[in-house]
């Protein structure tokens, strides 16, 4: 691109390129030009129109690339964005019909537990009730201690620019105060609304923390049921001794306090896993009687494959 | 005159029959058009300058825009499509500022 003739008479020396750049960004081809015209030798008449043509059809197409370019960036934007709308519709559709299928099976539940009252009646509902209430499959209510615990200050590092974590409540924080709760006699235990069972796994995924695979999210909220000094049996004991350890060192956030009159919801699912019929169906009994006790067990018969997981 | 209108009648072309790039030769398409922008900021320059050429403009237009394409397919087989993008993008830049400061210079006498 640099001619030599073109700049000869402003330059004794050649400058590194982009030196020359900065210096002379017009193509050295005009200046050219205007010497040759200058002395004569230009285009004249109908080659001249015809180049006058070319640059009008250059232009043109300038126009047109123009607008392409445009109509391409404008297009790209929504073509992003459309994914990403009917992936957000896609989950809003599935948690809608999951919550319809909750409600279902609730309202199913009750018909179970009311059918059953009907059929069974006094000592045996009763009993049924507590057992239920025990294992987290029916809600329950008490006084009993709210433990809360929240994470610390998440401050970015400066040099490296990641959030540190150390502050933050972790799953064996979780298991802790709920094994300490369990330990200091609660009866049910519920975290952030998730009732805890004796299967009830509460687990780290990356940084949220999974309650019977359902996320929850700091503060968390720790509901026992239980003896009335459990808020102070909890404080005093190694888990409280441990989170005012961790208050004093990461700046997290923990409470115990004893509360009054708390709903614990009952647990969203139990997998039945291993089912065994203790007693024999009765041979005095019709064969109606027999193969209806029999099907209760046949249902759970089929779980104890999916059970391994 | 002629130009502007030229120009004009090419926006109202690309938006008529509103044309598809094909996905082979969109990421050429950014460089394209900065290519041909420089073109467009020297042809403007030299008209300032007085010693504007229509076969010079033409040439330059041209190559700019095919020697920008073919750095970019370049790179892309290379495996430094960007950077060697990058690389055209500063070239160009460099110029389209220098001439749009040499037109300044011609309009505002600043």
């Amino acid at each position: 691109m640099t001619s030599a003739e073109g700049g000869a008479e402003r330059r004794t020396y050649t400058p590194d390129f982009l030196t020359e750049l900065f210096r002379n960004p017009l193509d050295p081809g005009y200046a050219d030009a205007a010497a040759r015209k200058a002395r004569g030798e230009g285009p004249t008449g109908a080659r001249q129109r015809v180049l006058t043509g070319v640059t009008a059809l250059t232009l043109v197409a300038l126009g047109f690339l123009l607008v392409i370019a445009y109509q391409q960036t404008v297009a790209d934007e929504p073509e992003a964005t459309k994914a990403r709308d009917t992936l957000i519709q896609q989950v809003q559709n599935r948690r809608s019909d999951t919550d319809k299928l909750q409600a279902r099976a609730d309202q199913l539940g009750n018909e179970v537990a009311q059918l059953r009252q009907s059929e069974l009646g006094g000592a045996a509902v009763a009993r049924l009730r507590d057992l239920e209430a025990e294992t987290g499959l029916a809600p329950v209510r008490g006084s009993g201690a709210k433990i809360t615990l929240g994470d610390g200050p998440t401050p970015i590092n400066p040099v490296t620019g990641n959030r540190s974590t150390e502050a933050r409540v972790r799953d064996s924080d979780l298991q802790l105060a709920a094994n300490a709760l369990w330990a200091a006699g609660a009866e049910a235990i519920s975290v952030n609304g998730q009732r805890l069972t004796a299967t009830s796994t509460i687990r780290q995924a990356g940084e949220a923390i999974l309650v019977d695979f359902q996320p929850v999210t700091s503060p968390y909220t720790i509901m026992a049921i239980g003896p009335d000094k459990l808020a102070e049996a909890f404080r005093d004991g190694y888990a409280g001794k441990f989170f005012k350890e961790l208050v004093s060192r990461y700046g997290m956030s923990f409470d115990a306090t004893s509360a009054k009159d708390m709903t614990l919801d009952a647990a969203t699912e139990l997998k039945l896993r291993v089912a065994v019929v203790n007693t024999p169906p009765p041979a005095s009994g019709s064969p109606s009687a027999g193969s209806g006790s029999a099907e209760p067990g046949g249902s759970p018969s089929n779980s104890p494959s999916k059970g391994g997981r | 005159m002629i130009a502007v209108l030229a120009l004009v009648a090419g926006v109202v072309l690309g938006i008529v029959f509103h044309p598809s790039v094909p996905p082979a030769l969109q990421p050429y398409l950014p460089i394209a058009v900065v290519a041909a922008l420089d073109a467009v900021f020297g042809g403007v320059r030299a008209k300032l300058d007085g010693i504007f050429d229509d076969r010079q403009f033409v040439v330059s237009f041209i190559a700019n825009v095919v020697v920008a394409a073919l750095i970019v397919y370049l790179g892309d087989q290379l495996g430094v499509g960007g950077q060697l993008s990058t690389g055209v993008v500063v070239v160009l830049g460099v110029r389209i500022f220098g001439n749009v400061a040499a037109i300044r210079r011609h309009l505002f006498r600043a």
